[in-house]
């Protein structure tokens, strides 16, 4: 497998997932812009196309219809069949592909960690409906209201009592916070173990003192939910800890998710400046100014020039990271440069694209105004781009620059 | 030369300083939300001069003299640093009231000015892609096409309207009355009271013809962005102002993260371009005031338009920076920078992209550059 080509399943669920993009979440995308409302009746639909909520802790069989394990010394292709995917669902709606996919962000620490009882509960946590007849969501809980960029000042803690932790602290920022019928939450459970004794808890719905704050209003992605959820004596059973035993790293554990992820969310800031992009080329081609067909103009053509070389760049920065994790390989530096260059071009495409659009993108509702605004939150979170500077600065210089 | 400010115009200032940090700004995410201002703002900013300022005395207005444009321009840094929207109600009648008293019929004088005298808006415009069609019907124009969204325009009596009559400028002042007006709320500006106007050959009487030719249409124009480039400007400085001050108490890894060198970087480079957007929008402002013939008014257009392509550039990094140096509070509204991020985008598209205007209009393009 080379980065430069899709094999059949990649160019399959491109093509299945785009046509899913275009037909299903582009009609529906801007009436939950509006309404900052969670697209459930989609993520149902993306349920019966294969994109299950719990698709990482099932090896992802229910989307690709055969086991990834092709072999011990094989490469996988499971890191760019999460870039192809991501792409085209944020080419739809980022804040759609992010509904979808929220879960799968509670889903990778109990697939990487989670013993077999784990993963069951988490499965069960997350069959059928709710009471609303919504499929069911899971939350990673990691941020805190003081703990944005730097991770190891955790505060929420997760204090041994028998059997039992007892979890005290507030989250924020928390994607499905609100909905959530399983979550994974990040706790200190010795405070003199420092960064090591940091664990993750699998917590259901319901559990007393597990209390779903209040719903965010963001500038973008507002189709997915964030929320805060604060934990107050929430009881946990000792099983529900992840990585039980040597095989936890403590806080090392998260990063090492937020490396794994990060190829994905540089993919979905492709997805989103390729969608203004496509908007600009049709508006272009039928276009006049002043009785002037826009595309004869070079101003307007060198600009979509200009957005074609960096999407192209940045797509192939987004492959080659997830092509370095599918072969093994140590891919911490250019999965930071995939997520930092990704945001850069989705926010620096989708502005382009405003100015060329000139006074029709005042209008309300108008997608790139709003692809625009959903681009910003990939220089946020995930790593900021200056948190990401930082770790490929590291990596070159091997020390870290204040 | 002298860059410093008289004592009216440091009073001004002041002033207007005072009710944007008091008024302004306490109100400012209320009425973002609400999408309207509140109804206080028309009762203290009218006591304060504004709305008519551009009206003359001997029509029920402030103006006394000549308009001020550079008092306009600093009036406008300020409000910038309040709130967009509002700024864009209370610096919306300038543009008519002055193209109508300068070039105006006196029927459309009394009707422009009876209007605004009693507490109504205006609004300006510009078919800045040459989407309209306009037909001359005897001394008259007929106007069809989609006007907007502008700023006012949901509550305007009037539009100001900059458009081109066969191959030639024209400035024509629409009355709403009776023509289908939508209100709007797009995502900048909210409060602004936006809205469009769809007309189908709608006749501007001869009398609301206020000005044909390249000049008039130039000043228009240059006072239009003059203050779009300073409230713009203002927007700027506003969302380092937040920023900084967010920096200083936001710790990560042990210290203020405003005392990180990559966001000292990003303050340093938004203050660099709203100090150079700022200086650039008092002199478009500077040459306004003394634009008197084509040569004189082609420097202040001339000036306007790259003040506004330096302001437009500067308040879109800084907030989008703002933003950043918030991180996750950036992204939503319980704080102030997201809705800078949004606000930020109207000074850039308004009134046409600037570049690419320029480019089109450049007289010598046929010769190269």
């Amino acid at each position: 497998m080379d980065i430069f080509h899709d094999n059949a399943m990649l160019a399959g669920v491109r093509q299945m997932l785009g046509a899913f993009a275009k037909q299903y979440i582009r009609p529906v995308a801007m009436k939950h812009d509006r309404e900052e409302s969670m697209p459930w009746a989609l993520m149902k639909q993306a349920q019966a196309f294969g994109m299950t909520q719990t698709a990482v802790v099932d090896g992802r069989k229910a989307l690709t219809g055969k086991d990834d394990e092709e072999g011990a010394n094989k490469p996988k292709s499971q890191s760019r069949l999460g870039v192809v995917g991501s792409e085209e669902l944020a080419y739809g709606c980022a804040g759609v592909c992010l509904a979808i996919g929220g879960s799968g962000l509670a889903a990778s620490p109990v697939a990487r960690m989670g013993t077999e009882e784990q993963k069951q509960e988490f499965r069960r946590l997350l069959k059928g409906d709710d009471e609303h007849g919504h499929i069911k969501v899971a939350a990673m809980a990691l941020s805190e209201p003081s703990t944005g960029s730097d991770i190891s000042s955790l505060s929420t803690t997760a204090r041994p009592d028998g059997d039992y932790f007892v979890i005290n602290g507030h989250k924020q920022w928390i994607t499905n916070g609100q909905s959530a019928a399983a979550y994974v939450v990040w706790a200190q459970t010795d405070p003199s173990a420092g960064r090591a004794g940091v664990r993750g808890f699998l917590v259901a719905r319901g559990t007393p003192g597990l209390i779903p704050g209040r719903k965010e209003h963001k500038l973008g992605i507002r189709a997915s939910e964030t929320a805060q959820v604060h934990f107050e004596d929430c009881r946990v059973h000792k099983d529900m800890m992840l990585g039980i035993g040597a095989s936890s790293e403590g806080l090392g554990d998260t990063k090492k998710m937020l490396d794994s992820t990060r190829p994905m969310v540089g993919a979905q800031a492709v997805g989103i400046a390729r969608a203004a992009f496509d908007y600009l080329v049709e508006r272009v081609q039928g276009g006049t100014i002043h009785g002037t067909a826009l595309k004869q103009h070079q101003h307007v053509a060198f600009e979509l020039a200009e957005m074609e070389m960096e999407i192209q760049a940045a797509r192939a920065l987004v492959h080659k990271s997830a092509w370095m994790a599918d072969h093994g390989q140590d891919n911490v530096r250019m999965a930071s440069i995939a997520k930092a260059y990704g945001a850069k071009v989705a926010q620096d495409v989708t502005a382009r694209a405003l100015t060329l659009l000139g006074e029709e993108a005042l209008e309300p509702d108008h997608p790139v105004e709003k692809w625009y605004r959903d681009a910003k939150i990939y220089d946020i979170f995930e790593g900021t781009g200056q948190i990401q500077r930082r770790i490929i600065a590291r990596s070159i210089l091997g020390v870290n620059a204040t | 030369m002298d860059f410093a400010l008289d004592d009216d115009q440091a009073l001004i200032v002041q002033t207007v300083r005072r009710f944007v940090d008091k008024d302004l700004r306490a109100w400012a995410g209320d009425a973002d939300r609400a999408a309207e201002a509140p109804g206080k703002l028309a009762t203290v900013a009218g006591d304060l001069g504004f709305y008519l300022d551009a009206v003359p005395e001997a029509a029920g207005g402030l103006l006394d003299g000549a308009y001020a444009h550079v008092t306009r321009a600093l009036r406008g840094l300020e409000l910038g640093r309040g709130c967009s929207a509002m700024a864009a109600l209370l610096e919306c009648n300038v543009e008519p009231a002055l193209a109508v008293a300068r070039w105006g019929s006196d029927a459309a004088k009394a009707e422009l000015f009876a209007s605004l005298a009693a507490g109504g808006l205006a609004t300006t415009g510009r078919d800045s892609r040459g989407a309209l069609t306009l037909t001359a019907d005897g001394d008259g124009v007929r106007v069809t096409g989609k006007i907007g969204p502008l700023p006012a325009l949901g509550r305007a009596s009037h539009v100001l309207l900059c458009a081109t009559l066969d191959g030639a400028p024209v400035a024509l002042l629409i009355a709403t009355a009776g023509q289908r007006v939508a209100a709007q709320a797009p995502s900048a500006w909210r409060a602004a009271a936006w809205g469009t106007l769809t007309l189908e050959h709608a006749l501007v009487p001869a009398s609301h013809v206020v000005a044909r030719g390249a000049d008039p249409v130039a000043l228009i124009g240059a006072w239009y962005r003059s203050s779009l480039a300073a409230r713009a400007a203002g927007v700027a400085v506003a969302a380092m102002e937040h920023a900084r001050h967010y920096a200083s108490e936001r710790v990560q890894f042990g210290q203020p993260i405003g005392r990180f060198e990559s966001l000292i970087g990003l303050r340093d480079d938004a203050l660099t371009a709203a100090t150079a957007a700022r200086l650039m929008a008092l002199h478009a402002a500077w040459l306004c005031d003394r634009a008197t013939d084509g040569a004189s008014i082609a420097a202040a257009a001339d000036a306007a338009s790259r003040a506004r392509v330096v302001a437009g550039d500067a308040v879109r990094q800084a907030t989008v920076d703002a933003v950043q140096i918030y991180g996750g509070y950036g992204f939503v509204n319980d704080y102030p920078v997201e809705k800078l991020m949004r606000d930020a985008r109207p000074y850039e598209q308004l009134f046409g992209d600037e570049r690419f205007d320029r480019v089109l209009a450049d007289p010598d393009r046929a010769g190269g550059i």
